[in-house]
């Protein structure tokens, strides 16, 4: 195979973003100064292509199924009227906060493995930015879908969101965002002609985390499903404490999501450890640190601030936690649900 | 900053009970928290801190687009209700002199697309000139601002919840000063205040610019236009502890009202909460601090 982003980009040349230089003008200061320097921009394409030519080398020796997959998505160089602008760009793991510092960490937690991207223009139009990530497994390009829900529902891939200006959809190992600078009705066609292009380029489907099974189905809140794995992706969606309080990390498995039962509106949060001693651990720490008081067993409930309760119980190498419950009865009958539907869910 | 167990851990229940970051948890409007100082916030009678909020209908259109003149008035107005001088000239006076150099660090943030607005980066080096400083003693820059040379520096960020510091406003905005950003973003970016104090940066910052016109409150860590409204507003103020404080409680409310329920910013902004009790920045108790409100009221949330 010959460079698996040549093909993605249809054989066209990459270049690293260029630094952050402001289209605002500042007066001749004082002290001229510009945003990173040339050398700085020389170091960086010099570490892109390094990193390029590395990814070239290891598409080679990719597993022929990967192979054919990956294969399978390219990116049109013209629809309805954009076309492709400047040159693409690829990131990987190591380059990832040459293009979102600050941001970068979130992909990462999803086992983030390759970003290409591609802009489009037409004249006397918004332009677009295409952005494909490519994660270790479908489950994390689930997951990564999951981090923001708000949105229109729309069919692209096997889940899609529109917001005005914005496509974002999954399928298989891959996750698209599609922005423009500004919505318009020939820019909100262009992005479900581009989404769906693209999605149809990929021919496989991708295997839903096998945890969401075990999401009790009556009050569920769909919008409000999360999966991840990392404590700092719990604390965003759900700030639980500022250290690592479940010990969450990229080998453990999480679903967080809301229910509605009748104007009770508990959290349910679903955590499989690789081993049930990690679970044991976690559960302890959990009793003690945040239910304060050590579970005396494998379940525990408490009434905590606002009249809302909290606890949760543990099966095997599985915590299932509730918060916000309105009454302990309501929790164990959530958590026992989830346990019970736990059973039937793919080791 | 009060920690609650043996390794320091603070729990959402702390937060909620007041008894951890306290003041935010009141600037934020959790309900049943024991209020940090007495009086209401944002009317401190004898303030710590004030801080001057302006909003204007015209500021920014319906397709977004910034009106720059309005922005330049607005700014006038502000800056002529923060000094309390009734000329424009003499309220910069009261900051900037003619041997000052003034670096303008603004935010630019390319991925995000949340940059400040050229009309508010205007609106500061018009009047900053036309008050006395020499144009060649004047420079804007986001990243390889000279501070080193600067004597005055004007912090001129945006405002954005963040996804990994909670919200960022003016503090985050000197991160790029550190020359290693990426470390500022670990534990809750509670180091965040360090970068005031860094030997080139330390005592130099005389005047805090928000660029409030088009603010942003969602996940991240890109933008989703449904997470960016036209709060059409600018703060001026010299605390940035009190400034980012009005910030997060704004943006608190509008996720509030986004969702229909209590959207809690996560994770909570340590960095705020460390820049008051840890590196004496300013005050981020409500009840400390003085807002002044001016112009369009509709939706002002604060």
């Amino acid at each position: 195979m010959i460079g698996l982003w040549c093909i993605l980009a249809g054989a066209r040349p990459t270049k690293v973003e260029q630094s952050a230089s402001a289209t605002i003008q500042p007066e001749a200061g004082f002290r001229t100064a510009r945003p990173g320097g040339r050398q700085a921009q020389d170091r960086r394409v010099g570490e892109l292509s390094r990193a390029f030519l590395i990814l070239l080398g290891l598409s080679l020796f990719a597993p022929d199924a990967a192979r054919a997959d990956e294969n399978m998505l390219r990116l049109p160089q013209e629809v309805q009227g954009w076309n492709a602008d400047g040159e693409d760009k690829v990131f990987t793991r190591q380059t990832i906060f040459d293009y979102m510092d600050g941001g970068g960490e979130i992909y990462l937690a999803y086992d983030f493995q390759r970003l290409l991207t591609r802009e489009y223009a037409r004249e006397n139009a918004p332009r677009i930015v295409a952005e494909v990530y490519q994660m270790a497994s479908s489950g994390d390009a689930y997951g990564i879908f999951t981090h923001d829900t708000d949105g229109q529902p729309v069919s692209v891939g096997q889940s899609a969101l529109y917001s005005p200006g914005l496509l974002r959809f999954w399928k298989h190992r891959f996750f698209v965002r599609l922005q423009a600078e500004d919505e318009t009705p020939k820019v909100k066609a262009a992005l479900m002609s581009l989404g769906s292009r693209l999605a149809s380029a990929i021919p496989q489907e991708g295997r839903k985390p096998a945890l969401l099974e075990a999401l009790p189905p009556q009050g569920l809140l769909e919008s409000s499903v999360h999966y991840f794995h990392t404590s700092v992706l719990l604390n965003i969606h759900y700030f639980l404490a500022d250290s690592n309080l479940l010990n969450l990390n990229s080998k453990t498995e999480a679903i967080l999501a809301r229910y509605q039962q009748d104007r009770d509106r508990p959290r349910l949060l679903i955590v499989r450890y690789p081993r049930p001693s990690d679970a044991a651990a976690a559960f302890e720490q959990f009793g003690r640190v945040y239910l304060r008081q050590s579970p005396a067993g494998n379940a525990a409930y408490r009434k905590l601030e606002k009249e809302q309760f909290a606890g949760g119980r543990r099966e095997e190498r599985v915590l299932l936690l509730v918060f916000e419950a309105g009454s302990r009865e309501s929790a164990e009958k959530l958590v026992d649900f989830a346990a019970s539907r736990m059973k039937g869910v793919t080791p | 900053m009060k920690h609650h167990d043996k390794n320091h851990r603070v729990t959402r229940r702390d937060f909620l009970r007041g008894t951890a970051y306290a003041t935010l948890g009141l600037a934020m409007g959790i309900e049943g928290l024991p209020r940090a100082g007495k009086g209401s916030a944002f009317a401190a009678e004898n303030p710590l801190s004030q801080v001057v909020l302006i909003r204007h209908e015209a500021a920014v259109d319906a397709g977004h687009q910034v009106n720059s003149v309005v922005v330049l008035e607005m700014l006038d107005t502000a800056m002529k209700t923060f000094t309390g001088e009734s000329n424009v000239a003499k309220a910069w006076q009261r900051y900037f002199h003619p041997q000052d150099n003034v670096g303008i660090k603004y935010t630019r943030c390319s991925w995000q697309r949340i940059h400040v607005n050229q009309a508010v980066l205007d609106a500061i080096t018009d009047p900053l000139i036309a008050s006395g400083v020499p144009r060649s003693r004047v420079v804007a820059n986001d990243f390889g601002l000279p501070v080193k040379d600067c004597t005055a520096l004007i912090n001129v960020p945006t405002v954005k919840v963040h996804t990994l510091a909670g919200i960022a406003v003016s503090i985050k905005n000197y991160i790029n000063f550190t020359g290693n950003r990426s470390s500022y973003h670990f534990d809750g970016s509670a180091k965040l205040g360090e970068t005031w104090l860094l030997p080139d940066v330390k005592g130099k910052t005389r005047l805090i610019v928000v660029d409030m016109l088009r603010p942003y409150f969602g996940p991240g860590p890109q933008i989703n236009p449904l997470h960016q409204w036209d709060y059409k507003g600018i703060l001026v103020g010299t605390d940035p502890v009190a400034i980012d404080t009005v910030c997060l409680s704004i943006c608190q409310k509008k996720r509030n009202l986004f969702k229909g329920e209590e959207w809690l910013i996560s994770p909570p902004p340590r960095s705020l909460a460390a820049a008051d009790s840890i590196y004496h920045l300013g005050t981020s108790d409500p009840t400390k601090i003085k807002l002044t409100r001016l112009g369009w009221e509709n939706e002002q949330l604060v």
